[in-house]
Order: structure tokens, then sequence, then C-alpha cells
């Protein structure tokens, strides 16, 4: 990924600040009082307005395009300051609707808020202001003995950030939060910037370094010393990448700090720069009067054997890595986003949506987009996401629309991919307004899923993702939160969670299998659930600090390390085969394979997914391999059960359902049976007793069994009666063991008589 | 000699016995001095002509001079400039050059990451082969 600059011919006067109004056109102000407006369409510059003599403008900000949840075409208005201490506010045809007298000394930064209801002002006497829509004073929210050079606001317009000299600031706007501060740099600190996608904080000084913090102040990167002060830095509004300007230099970074490309452009210092709101182009204001301009080409996309390239704007290169055919992609607009997975690739450009199948490149099928910027594109195997300004699509390969997931709330343009996953049956969204919240829908309804409630987690999530593959029953979320603990719980019965890991920074499921990959500081493991939920440990790889990965197909997963290379580590191929075998229920094939390669884990996952498909006797070997000799008794004895149901009744107990045990049996009228669960299982304590009595006294059999039972507990354990429910039934039932034992024989007469009657019926029913 | 009353009257009479005031030998050379008086004026006027000329010319010279020392200062500031533009220039190489060395230890890691992956596939063939 690199930058392709472009410089217009006329150098202007000296440029102080620019801002974009659409992803074509660019307002600049220059020292001569002059506003210009550029249109990089047809290449043509002209003069908006020419301001007073007195106004040397000094920083420029548009008005934002979404207020209040609907959005506008275009920016109209924007914020203009100067040195003489006032800001401006000036309309889009140069008007000046309103100017105020802000600050002693320059005005050197004003920025709106993320809504547009208020207006933030930095000035030389060290004040910070902030201002309503119309240029009202609210409030001096701070106030210092040295001028402020650069203030940004965080995500949800409730914190702001500004320099103070070598020290950075994070002041709440309520008076009574806690102020953070740091000191950032060993020169002054001349540029801050703060992304709302990734709550991540950027700052260059006079130390000629730019770092990277994220919003408690920790440092994430710190570049080396370079030759030159930085003047400027830029997140693109995605914040994936970010823009360093400095002397004769334009940096293009990554967000976790390292440089993708260097250019070294003659422009003199690069006094500001602005991204255009789909992240594709960026300007800067160039200390040789240049407007620089720069777009970034030379993404790339990688899936299996197929290579893409953006070469040029609008063209796309693909390299079939297994036959080195290439082929040429034309695209009648700027691509602004591109998304290559399962076997196809999505294009967005500002007006249209173009789908690829890796088969076949020459006839791409074409949609038209309803908004122009695609900020998130996100690919299951069946369905894929767009998100842009207006709200959340899923389309089919197809090009069919097939749903639009909506909750109360939502603001798409702060979706990332951390906080939106897609799999092919499920949606999950977390809400910005309150982070704790996840939101779940059917991928095919665009429904809520359940009862509609969203689920809550304790802490708030920073990463989502759900797993790909396995029926919808059994689909799995994985949450990170606050505290970097992963957490899975399964989407259609929430509120069972496992906490599985710490200290964990990302989580993907791979794409053909249930699995989840996830990176400690220093570690990458994997994981395979074996479906009772049970997560076993598979490999480890050593990677270095804070590793990222990037995706997970077939055997193979790629991260990129905290320098920006990557590297590949592939898993061991054997569980992947397992899983093919269990799916396609060939449990012999699935047993050679475990023989031959004589592992342990495998064989534990082998037992997981057995029981799970209800497959004993393939369970059995698994089991005894691993040598669990009580799970193998066991599922002896379930073997040797005489009926279906009490069979699966003890299946799904082997698995840890109790309820589901319960419930299976009740429905198929063998209540003994379901009360010798709870019997057996009284080493659980008094609770599980007491619910077999009232399982026995709602259906008026067996009150004297369970009593029986509780007598020969409590006698064995020498203890008294003081549950008083059993005292309660106790006192009008007589205790006659020999009674009982008939019962039970009769029980299971009759339950053996069913099997048989029913295996009877069953084999009838097979041969009609 | 008797004076010549005439000559005391201050009359004289030249070799054409024409009447004179003055004696003939101061006649004769106050024309002399004339005559040089006027060979040395136009002396002098050609003097002056030719110091005039000099003057120029030397005047010419010097503005020569002054232009050659200028173009010899610039020449000189351009050189050292020119030094410092190298300067300039190199490190900005430098600085690109670093860049491509970061990017070249990014493709150096993934290479050996590679490598690793296809040793450990190789194995995994082998081993696959041999227990077949």
């Amino acid at each position: 990924m690199r930058f392709k600059l472009s410089l217009l011919k006329e150098p202007k006067h000296i440029l102080s600040c620019v801002g974009w109004t659409t992803a074509d056109e660019l307002f600049s102000c220059s020292e001569d009082h002059q506003i210009l407006k550029w249109n990089l369409l047809t290449n043509e510059t002209a003069v908006v307005v020419k301001l007073q003599d007195d106004i040397y403008p000094i920083d420029l900000h548009w008005f934002p395009k979404t207020v209040g949840g609907k959005k506008q075409a275009t920016a109209e208005s924007f914020v203009l300051t100067s040195t003489d201490g006032k800001f401006h506010l000036i309309s889009k045809t140069g008007r000046i609707e309103k100017s105020v007298e802000a600050h002693r000394g320059a005005v050197l930064a004003g920025r709106w808020n993320y809504d547009g209801t208020a207006l933030i002002t930095a000035g030389e006497d060290g004040q910070i202001k902030i201002w309503s829509k119309s240029g009202m004073l609210r409030s001096t929210l701070a106030q210092q003995g040295t001028p402020v050079y650069s203030v940004a606001w965080g995500p949800d317009s409730d914190r702001i950030l500004y320099t103070f000299g070598r020290q950075l600031i994070i002041k709440p706007l309520q008076p009574s939060s806690k102020v953070l501060q740091w000191k950032a740099h060993d020169g002054i600190i001349l540029k801050v910037d703060w992304n709302s996608m990734n709550d991540l904080i950027l700052s260059g000084g006079e130390d000629c370094k730019y770092k990277v913090w994220d919003s408690y102040g920790r440092l994430l990167y710190s570049s080396s010393s370079n030759d030159y002060p930085v003047t400027s830095v830029a997140w693109a509004p995605d914040g994936e990448v970010f823009a360093v300007g400095s002397f004769n230099t334009l940096r293009l970074c990554d967000k976790t700090g390292w440089s993708y490309a260097l250019e070294k452009p003659n422009t003199g210092s690069v006094f500001s720069l602005a991204w255009s709101a789909d992240g594709t182009q960026l300007a800067g204001a160039c200390g040789n009067g240049h407007v620089i301009f720069a777009h970034i080409v030379e993404q790339r996309w990688e899936w299996r054997n197929f290579e893409i390239t953006l070469t040029k704007r609008r063209t796309m290169q693909v390299r079939n890595v297994s036959n080195d055919a290439v082929d040429i992609l034309e695209f009648r607009d700027r691509v602004i986003k591109a998304s290559l997975a399962h076997g196809h690739l999505v294009v967005a450009t500002s007006l249209q949506c173009s789908l690829y199948s890796t088969k076949n490149w020459n006839t791409p099928l074409i949609f038209d987009l309803k908004e122009g910027t695609v900020s998130l594109i996100l690919q299951a195997e069946r369905y894929f996401l767009l998100v842009d300004g207006g709200g959340i699509y899923v389309y089919s390969y197809e090009g069919r629309l097939v749903s639009t997931p909506k909750f109360a709330g939502m603001r798409t343009d702060i979706l990332n991919a951390q906080s939106v996953s897609l799999s092919n049956d499920t949606i999950a969204v977390r809400d910005k307004t309150d982070e704790k919240v996840v939101y779940l829908f059917d991928a095919q309804t665009g429904k809520a899923i359940g009862d509609g409630k969203p689920f809550s987690h304790k802490l708030e999530v920073m990463e989502i993702a759900l797993d790909q593959c396995g029926p919808s029953s059994d689909r799995k979320i994985a949450l990170i939160d606050k505290n970097h603990d992963l957490y899975l719980t399964s989407v259609r019965r929430l509120g069972r969670e496992h906490s599985v890991h710490k200290i964990v920074s990302g989580a993907l499921f791979k794409t053909s299998l249930n699995w989840i990959t996830k990176n400690l500081s220093s570690v990458i493991i994997f994981i395979l659930f074996t479906v009772s939920n049970l997560p076993v440990l598979l490999t480890c790889s050593e990677f270095s600090r804070t590793p990222h990965i990037l995706n997970y197909v077939g055997a193979q997963v790629s991260v990129r390390r905290a320098d920006g290379s990557l590297v590949y580590s592939s898993v061991s191929p054997y569980p992947a085969l397992l899983h093919e075998y269990s799916g396609s229920a060939r449990w012999e094939d699935a047993l050679r394979l475990c023989r031959f390669a004589k592992d342990q884990t495998l064989w534990a996952c082998l037992a997981g997914m057995a029981m799970a498909n209800r497959e004993l006797t393939t369970a059995e070997v698994a089991y005894a391999a691993i040598q669990e000799v009580d799970k193998v008794q066991y599922i002896n004895f379930i073997k040797d059960l005489p009926s279906k149901e009490s069979s699966l009744a003890h299946t799904l107990l082997f698995s840890g359902h109790v309820q589901e045990a319960e419930a299976t049996l009740l429905q198929a009228g063998l209540v003994y049976q379901a009360i010798q669960i709870h019997i057996n299982l009284y080493n659980w304590g008094q609770v599980r007793h007491s619910l077999s009595l009232e399982l026995a006294v709602k259906h008026k059999t067996h009150v004297d069994t369970v009593l029986a039972h509780r007598q020969k507990f409590l006698q064995v354990f020498s203890k008294k009666e003081t549950n008083k429910r059993f005292l309660q039934y106790s006192e009008g039932v007589e205790v006659d063991w020999e009674k009982i034992q008939a019962k039970i024989e009769m029980e299971l007469a009759k339950e053996r008589e069913r099997a048989a009657n029913s295996s009877v019926r069953s084999s009838v029913a097979s041969r009609r | 000699m008797a004076k010549d009353p005439l000559a005391e009257a201050g009359l004289h009479f030249d070799e054409l016995n024409k009447l004179r005031i003055l004696e003939p030998d101061v006649g004769q050379k106050t024309t002399e001095l004339k005559e040089e008086c006027k060979e040395f004026v136009d002396k002098i006027g050609q003097f002056q002509k030719i110091v005039g000329g000099l003057i120029e010319m030397v005047d010419e010279l010097a503005k020569e001079a002054e232009k050659e020392k200028m173009k010899a200062i610039g020449a000189r500031n351009l050189l050292k400039s020119v030094a410092k533009q190298r300067e300039a220039q190199q490190q900005q190489l430098q600085a690109l050059i670093a860049e491509k060395k970061m990017q070249l230890e990014r493709y150096r890691i993934e290479y050996d990451a590679l490598s690793k992956v296809e040793a450990e596939q190789n194995e995994f063939i082998d081993q696959f082969i041999l227990h077949k």
C-alpha cells in the first residue's frame, strides 16, 4: 500500500489549511486571504471568496455531515479560525455568516464535534472554549499558560484532547470528571488527532516523532526520530491507516504505527492534512504553496490462490498464483472498499457494487448503491454485508438484498469490523451508546433473534466474532471485553457464558470450521470446540508482541506482527479432516485418522464430536484412547438401556444437560426414570433431592420411592431430616422397600415393553 | 649705435619696412609664443581626450570586474548550496532507503515464516507417505 501523489501546477500563496466537502471537492485557505475551491474531477481551481485583509486563516473545519442521524448530501458550512482572535462561520458559497471574537492572540484550532452541536476553539492565550452551533459561548473549558496548538474531540463527543506544551490532556466535558494528563513528547506537540472508529490517539511534535496512544494514555507505538518535526497528523476516517506530514515528507502508516510507505515530495512542510470522507484520498497544505493530493494505491487482498492488487484508482489486477493467469478489472468510479473471501470479490465504488466470482472474472454482477460511501464490507459463505451511512444491508451473492437489520439508536458511521460480525444465519452488532450490549439478528429476515432483547455483557465489549460453520442452533459468539478477556456464548441460548482465556487481543473464527484463533500478548492459540463447549487447546506458536490476526483460511493462519511483517503459521491438518468426517458421519474414517495421528487432543475432540452426535461406539473407543474409564463405563451403561428415550436422556446427561434429559424422559412418560436421574444425582445436594420429590408429587407416583431413597441417604450420612417438604410428605407415606422394588421392576418392565413395541412400530414405519 | 629716434618713439620698421609699434624681435617671439601656445592647447586637448577615454575604459573594466566578482561569489555560493542540496538529497534518499530496508526486513520475516510452513508441509507429506 502506498500513496500516489499529484501536485497541481500553480503554486499559490502560503497555505494554512484544507478541508474536503465531497470526495472530489476541496477547500483551501491561504495567507493571501483567499479561499480556493479545488475540483478534482475537472482539475479546476476557483476562488470562492477573498476575505478582508486582516483575516489570516489558520484552521478550517467543515460542519459534520451527519447530524442527529439524518445525513446531508454535502457539508454546508465551515468554521475558519484566524490570527486576529476570531473565528468565522462561513457558508459553502463563501459568505461569512458570523464572526466571533474568541481569544486574545490567534485562534489556533477550531473543531466541530461529531454531531455538530458544539464547536471547540483553542487559542494562543492558552484557553479552550466551547461554543454552540450558532457561535454563542457556552463555557471556557480550560485555561493554561501556554498556547494550545491542537485539539480533538473524543469518539462520543464527551471528551476533548488538547496539547499542553509537551503534554497531552484528555478532559471530559463534565466538570467533575477526572482529567487525564501525561507527558507525551520530548518537544512541543504540534498536532493531535483522535479517531472515532478505533478510539486511538495520534500525536506529532517537535521532537520529530509521531506516537499512537490508546484513550487511557498508554503508548502503543512511538516512531523513531525523523529528520524534521512532525507538522501534521491525520487519521483516515475508517481508522485503519493514518498519514503523517513533515518537511518534504508524507508518510502512510498502519493503525499499529508501522509505516506502509514514505514519500518525499518537494513541498516544504506539510502544515495540514485532511482525508476525504471515503478514506481514499488525502490532501495536504504545503509550505511552498502547493496543495498536495494523494490517493492510496496498491492495496492487496489475498484469498487462497488469488492475489488482487489495486493498481490504479479504478483498476484492479487479479493474479491467480497457481497458474499465473492475470486478469484486469476496470471500474467506472473510484474503488472505495473491497473484500475477497469465500470465493467472491466484492468491490464497492462510489456509486456501484460489483460482485465477482473467483471462477469467472469477466462478468461481474453490478448493482447500484443507495448511498455513496460504503464504510465496511463483511463476507460470510452465503451472504455479505455492506455498511454505509444509512444502514446495514445484507446481500446474497446473487446481488439480492436479503435484509436490513436495524435497532433503535443505531449509528452506522462508527461500525467497524470489530463491532459487527456476520455468519451464514446471524448478524451481531455491538451497540455504540451502550458498549456492553450486543444486538443479534437473523441474517435472512433482519429481525432480532429470540425475544428481541439484546445480549448484555457485564463489561464493555471491545470485539465480537461469530463462528462460521455448523448448524445455526450451535451458533456461537465470541466477545472480548475491556479487560481483554475472551468469552464464548451460544447465540440461541444466551446467558451461559464461558470465560475462555485472559488477555486476548483479537479473535477470529475460521471460515469453515468451528475454530477460534486468538492471541495472547505473545502467543497464538488455536482452540477446537467440542460440541459440549469444552475448548481444547490445540497449538501454540510464538509471535512477537501484539500480533494481529489477518485471516484464517484452510490450515493456515496469517498474522501481522507489530512491526508490520506478515507471518504465517500452519495448523495441523488432522482436526480439519476430523471435523469433515464427523460432519459427514464417517466415523470409521475418523477413527482411522485418530489412530494414524496418535494424538491425545485429537482423540478428545473425536470423543466430544461423537458424543454430540450420539455416536456411542465411536465415543467409547475415543474415550478409551484417552483413558477416561468412567466415561467408557457410562457409555456402556447407556448402550444397555432398554428404550431409545432413556438412552437419549442419559446421553444428554452425559453432556451435562440435566434439564433436557429430564424433559426428554417426562415427555416419553418415563416418570420413574426421570426421578431416578435426580436421585442418582443426590450427591449434588439437597436441592436436587427436593426437586425429585416435587416431580413425584406432581405426577402422583413414587413419592414413597423418593422418600425411601432419602431416608437411605440420610442414614448413610447419619443426618437428620431438615427439609420441611420432606417432613411434610413423610408423614402420610409408609416406606416399604419391597413394595418400592416391585414398583420399580414394574416400571422397568413397562419401559422394556414399550421399547419393544416402538421398535416394531418404527421398523414397520421404515418398511413403509 | 645711436638711438633711432623712431625707436625711441616706439616705432620700428620690420624687414618688409612696415611700421610696427613692437620691436621686430619681440613681435616675432610673440608670434612664436602664440604658435607654441596653440600647439600646447591642442596637445592638452588631445591629452584630455586620451585620458577621458582611458578613464572610461578603466570604468568599464571596473564594472566588468565587479560583474565577474559577483559572478564568482554567486558561483561560490551555488557550489556551497549544491553541497547542501546533495546533503539534503542524500538525507532524503537515506530515509527512503531506511524505509525500504524495513520493508525488506518484513519480507524476510514473511519469507522465513513461509519457508517454515513449507518445511512443515513437506514433513507432513513425507510422514503421510511413509505411513501409508
